[in-house]
C-alpha cells in the first residue's frame, strides 16, 4: 500500500504527507472529498504518527477542518457530503461501508471550536460517552469521571460542584470539560478543530499545556488558524491550500525551511 | 454638506440645533405622523381588549359564588345552580386531548426537526400541518362526529378528547420542530462524535436542550384547547348532568355551556355564562403565565 501511494505522489515533487521510519496511526491515501458537487479535498495523502501532535494549518477554506472531519466520519451526518479514497486507522479502512461509525467515533474523539457542553450536570457530561458503551457500576463511573477530569486539568476547579450544570462553567472550563468528556471514553485518537479560537489567552495556554500532556497517551491531530500555536505544540505540521496538502513535515522544518514557495509565503505571513 | 457645517461631529450628536438643519421638514412630519398613528391604533387595540376584560371581570365576579363550584348546571327554568359538572368535564376533556396530542405532536415534530429536515415528504407534512393549524375548528368537530360519534350512535367524551387533540397536535408539532431547530448543530455533532447513535443524540441531548420550549408548546396547546367550543358541539355535546365515568353520552363542559347559557333567556343561566367565561379566561391566563415562567427559568439557566 505504502509503496503504491508513494509512487502516485512522486509526480507532485517530493512526497507530501508521508514520513519515513515512524509507525503511522492514521494513513490517508488518495482522499477526495465533496460537498455536493464541490470538490473540496483533492487527492490527499498523509500519515499521522502515534503519540505525536500533528497540526494542520492553512488559510480559511483550505480544507483542513474538512480533512479532520473525515477521521471520525462526522461529515456523514450530512447526506450531501462524501469522501472517496482510503483512511487507514491501524490498517483498517474507516471509509469502508461496513464500518460502524459509532464504534469508530468512540475510538476517535473530537473537540470542537466552540465548547459544546450538553445541558446536564458536569458529572453527566463526562459520564455521557462512558455510559453509551459500557454498563459500569457507579463506583467505576465515578472513578472514570474523576480520572478524566484530572487529565483535563479541571478536577480541582469542579470537584465540589459535579452536580451543577456544565453550562455554568466559563468558556475555557467548558472546553476542558469537553476534552474530559472525550478522554473519559478512552479513545485512541483525539481530533481538535480550532479548540482555542473562542478562548482567551490564559485558557488557550491551559489547553495547549493539556494537549502537550495528552500526547503521551493519544494520537493528536489539531486544526489551527494560529501558526504560533502550531509551532508551539506540534511535532509535525501539514500546510494545506485550496483543498490540497502542499507540504508536510516536521514542524521545525516546515516553519524554518519550507520547501514550497506557497508554504514559505504563508508561514512568513505574506498571505493567509 | 458636512464640510460646510462648522460643528464637530461629536458635538453635533449632543446638539439638536445642529442636526435639525440636516433633515428635510417633510421627513420629520412623516416620522411624527407614523409614530402618532401607531400609538392611536395601539390604544384602540388596548381599549377593546381592556373593555372585554373589564366587562368580564365585573360581570364574572358578580356572578361568582361558592355554588358555582359546588352545584351542577341548572335545568331550564330552575333557580340557582353552578358549573361544577362543566368544569370537571372541561378538565377531563382537555387532559384527554393533551394526553393524546402530546406524544403524536412531539414525535412528529421530532421527525420533522431531526430526521427529515430536508426531505420532500417533510416539506409536505410541514405544509399540511400548517393548514391544519388554521383549519376551522367546526370542521374538525364534524370530522370526528363522522368518525367516532355516528358509528357508535352516541356523543362521548372520547370523541371530544380526540377532536381537541386534533386541534392541539399541529400546535405541538410546530413548536417542537421550531424548538429543535434552535438547538445548535454543534451539540448534535458533539454527541455524535462521542459515538452516540441518532436515537441517543435526540433523546439524551437535543430533547433535553429543547425541553423548556417543547413544554411551553404543550402548555400553550392546552390553553388553546381549553377554550375551544366548536369541536365539542358535535362530539362531547353538553348537558346538565354529571357525565358517566365511561364518558359515553354527552360530557358537560364549560365552552359549550357558556355558548348555550349566554344565548338563553334565563337570568341565572346568563350569569353562569359570565362566571364560566371568567373561569376559562383565568385558567388560560394562568397557563400562559406558567409557560412564560418555564421559558424564563430556562433563560436564567
Amino acid at each position: 500500500m505504502n509503496a503504491v501511494s508513494s509512487m502516485v505522489h512522486l509526480d507532485r515533487g517530493g512526497r507530501p504527507g508521508t514520513n519515513e521510519g515512524a509507525p503511522a496511526r492514521i494513513s490517508v491515501r488518495n482522499l477526495d472529498f465533496y460537498y455536493g458537487d464541490f470538490h473540496s479535498l483533492k487527492n490527499i495523502t498523509i500519515d499521522f504518527k502515534d503519540r505525536h501532535v500533528t497540526a494542520l494549518i492553512g488559510p480559511s477554506g483550505c480544507g483542513k477542518s474538512t480533512l479532520l472531519r473525515c477521521f471520525n466520519r462526522i461529515y456523514s451526518l450530512y447526506p450531501d457530503q462524501r469522501a472517496t479514497g482510503e483512511i487507514l486507522l491501524d490498517g483498517r479502512n474507516i471509509l469502508a461501508p461496513n464500518v460502524d461509525v459509532n464504534e469508530l467515533r468512540s475510538r476517535v474523539g473530537m473537540v470542537f471550536q466552540k465548547p459544546t457542553p450538553f445541558p446536564m450536570s458536569i458529572y453527566d457530561n463526562v459520564a455521557f460517552g462512558v455510559r453509551l458503551y459500557e454498563k459500569l457500576p457507579k463506583a467505576e463511573v465515578d472513578a472514570r469521571v474523576e480520572s478524566a477530569l484530572r487529565r483535563a486539568a479541571l478536577w480541582d476547579e469542579v470537584k465540589d460542584k459535579l452536580r451543577q450544570p456544565g453550562l455554568g462553567l466559563s468558556g475555557g472550563q467548558q472546553q476542558r470539560l469537553c476534552i474530559a468528556r472525550t478522554v473519559a471514553q478512552g479513545p485512541e485518537v483525539i481530533l481538535f478543530d480550532e479548540p482555542t479560537s473562542a478562548l482567551d489567552p490564559i485558557s488557550t495556554g491551559k489547553i495547549e499545556e493539556l494537549i502537550e500532556h495528552l500526547r503521551t497517551e493519544f494520537t493528536i491531530v489539531i486544526v489551527t488558524h494560529n501558526m504560533q500555536q502550531a509551532a508551539r505544540i506540534s511535532q509535525y505540521t501539514g500546510f494545506m491550500y485550496l483543498g490540497e496538502l502542499v507540504e508536510f513535515g516536521a514542524t521545525n522544518n516546515l516553519f524554518m525551511n519550507p520547501v514550497k514557495k506557497q508554504t514559505h509565503d504563508y508561514v512568513t505571513g505574506r498571505f493567509g | 454638506m458636512a464640510v460646510s457645517t462648522p460643528v464637530l461631529p461629536a458635538a453635533m450628536a449632543g446638539e439638536p440645533a445642529g442636526a435639525r438643519r440636516r433633515v428635510r421638514p417633510g421627513r420629520r412630519v412623516a416620522d411624527r405622523a407614523l409614530k402618532l398613528v401607531s400609538a392611536v391604533f395601539t390604544a384602540v387595540g388596548v381599549f377593546a381588549l381592556g373593555w372585554i376584560l373589564l366587562m368580564l371581570l365585573w360581570r364574572g365576579f358578580s356572578a361568582l359564588g361558592p355554588s358555582v363550584f359546588t352545584s351542577i348546571t341548572p335545568g331550564p327554568g330552575s333557580a340557582g345552580g353552578g358549573l361544577a359538572n362543566a368544569m370537571v368535564g372541561s378538565l377531563v376533556l382537555t387532559v384527554l386531548g393533551i394526553v393524546v396530542a402530546t406524544p403524536i405532536g412531539v414525535l412528529a415534530g421530532t421527525y420533522l426537526g431531526e430526521y427529515a429536515r430536508v426531505s420532500k415528504l417533510a416539506s409536505l407534512v410541514r405544509f399540511i400541518n400548517d393548514v391544519l393549524l388554521s383549519a376551522p375548528s367546526i370542521l374538525i368537530g364534524l370530522f370526528v362526529y363522522v368518525l367516532l360519534v355516528a358509528p357508535f350512535g352516541s356523543y362521548s367524551g372520547w370523541a371530544g378528547g380526540v377532536a381537541l387533540a386534533i386541534i392541539a397536535v399541529p400546535v405541538i408539532v410546530r413548536t417542537t420542530e421550531d424548538m429543535l431547530r434552535l438547538v445548535p448543530n454543534g451539540l448534535r455533532e458533539a454527541a455524535a462524535a462521542l459515538g452516540a447513535p441518532q436515537s441517543k443524540v435526540i433523546t439524551l441531548v437535543t430533547w433535553r436542550a429543547a425541553r423548556s420550549g417543547i413544554m411551553t408548546g404543550i402548555i400553550l396547546a392546552t390553553a388553546r384547547i381549553a377554550g375551544e367550543t366548536a369541536p365539542l358541539l358535535f362530539t362531547a355535546l353538553n348537558n346538565n348532568f354529571w357525565f358517566s365515568p365511561s364518558l359515553v353520552g354527552g360530557v358537560s363542559n364549560l365552552p359549550v355551556t357558556i355558548y348555550q347559557f349566554a344565548l338563553s333567556p334565563y337570568q341565572n343561566w346568563q350569569e353562569l355564562a359570565w362566571a364560566g367565561a371568567l373561569i376559562i379566561t383565568m385558567t388560560i391566563l394562568g397557563l400562559s403565565v406558567v409557560a412564560r415562567f418555564v421559558i424564563r427559568k430556562e433563560v436564567a439557566r
